[in-house]
């Protein structure tokens, strides 16, 4: 474990503002590049990692979901609905990760964010949009103002129960890793639960709120989360984000999902490495 | 989804907004004072946490009450149940400290 001083909060602030930038960028919490950054390069326990970086989760959901209100492309009712399930999840994934060794969490860690490597390259994109405006969303479903098509759009939610599976697990692997989970629920809601792909990464943000809390209460209670490095990752990932999202209209997306990608794979075989010795 | 749900959002987005501009006062003036003088206890720094884990507590607070004054029963249970999940993990966390 390092001793907190001034040059290692510095250390700690940039590492959070590179992972909020790269996750504002790629359309992710952040982290998945946070937890790596202070386990494997920084020395910190696992557990403590996950902890810091829930807490950056929950400052990256507020803020993301004050900046998109009003739009109508959160979907409170079907986010608070998957909510019930993720928010269970977490709670259950913050109590678990208290009795698993820092092996099989950095295991665990590999294995996930190979699975994020794979789904980012192969990610669908299907578009989901009703295009006729009188069509009923349903109670669960949802009609936004679409940019692509200059109109207003209306989509409607299936497969529920798949739905709400996927937000526990999302919500337990979570906690346990310190992750936010969208990168779970957005391609199973796009692909499968009839959400365009906007719609579902803006409700997906709004749900992580929650499910970091569920999390982060449970790591507060044990001390991990040590407050020094907190407040430097926080801060430094509410910057990177900040200038990340102010950034990506102008970036080229492929070449990213690739970085992306390759950055993944690279953390995925550290984490293994570190887990099996 | 419902008339009522945007005004919902608007409300939400400010809630949210409050408690994530306050914890960043504590975080900000609380890492200040902790470099400066490191021998000081962190509890402002703490208080920035504490009050960031509570914002999407208070979110969900906010819901149900107007879930409730809307009387939309089915989502103000659903919101419930959240809370009391939430609940559960701060009465998980209070039964840890108390184990250090």
């Amino acid at each position: 474990m390092p001793v907190v001083t001034a040059g290692l909060v510095s250390i700690i602030f940039l590492a959070g503002a590179a992972a909020g930038a790269l996750g504002a960028l790629l359309g992710l919490g952040g982290g998945i590049f946070l937890v790596p950054l202070l386990n494997l390069a920084l020395g910190f326990p696992i557990g403590i990692a996950a902890a810091i970086s829930l807490a950056t989760v929950i400052a990256t959901s507020c803020s993301v979901t004050a900046g998109k209100a009003g739009q109508n492309l959160m979907n409170f009712r079907f986010g608070m609905l998957l909510e019930v399930a993720t928010a269970g999840g977490s709670v259950l994934g913050g109590i678990t990760a208290q009795f698993v060794t820092q092996a099989a969490l950095q295991r665990l860690f590999s294995f996930v964010t190979a699975i994020v490597a794979l789904v980012t390259i192969a990610r669908s994109n299907r578009r989901n949009v009703i295009l006729d405006p009188t069509v009923d969303p349903g109670v669960l479903g949802g009609r936004f103002f679409d940019q692509e098509s200059g109109r207003e759009v209306v989509y409607r939610i299936k497969r529920l129960p798949l739905a709400v599976v996927v937000s526990f697990i999302a919500g337990n692997v979570s906690s346990l890793l310190g992750i936010g989970g969208g990168f779970m629920k957005v391609p199973v809601l796009n692909a499968w639960c009839g959400m365009p792909l906007r719609a579902a990464a803006a409700t997906s943000a709004f749900m992580i709120g929650v499910t970091a809390t569920g999390g982060a209460i449970i790591y507060f209670g044990t001390g991990q989360l040590l407050p020094i490095p907190a407040a430097a990752a926080i801060l430094g990932v509410r910057l990177g984000s900040w200038v990340g999202l102010r950034a990506s209209p102008t970036l080229p997306v492929r070449s990213l999902k690739l970085l992306l990608a390759g950055v993944l794979g690279t953390v995925s075989l550290l984490m293994l490495w570190k887990g099996l010795r | 989804m419902r008339a009522g749900d945007t005004q919902l959002e608007i409300v939400i987005g400010k809630l949210l907004r409050i408690g994530v501009t306050l914890s960043t006062v504590c975080l900000v003036i609380g890492l200040a004072l902790a470099l400066v003088r490191p021998e000081a206890p962190t509890t402002l720094i703490s208080a920035g946490i504490l009050l960031l884990i509570m914002t999407p507590f208070a979110r969900v607070v906010l819901s149900t009450i107007e879930y409730v004054i809307a009387r939309d029963w089915t989502f103000a249970l659903l919101t419930s149940i959240v809370l009391v999940e939430l609940l559960a993990g701060a009465i998980a966390a209070l039964a840890f400290h108390r184990k250090i």
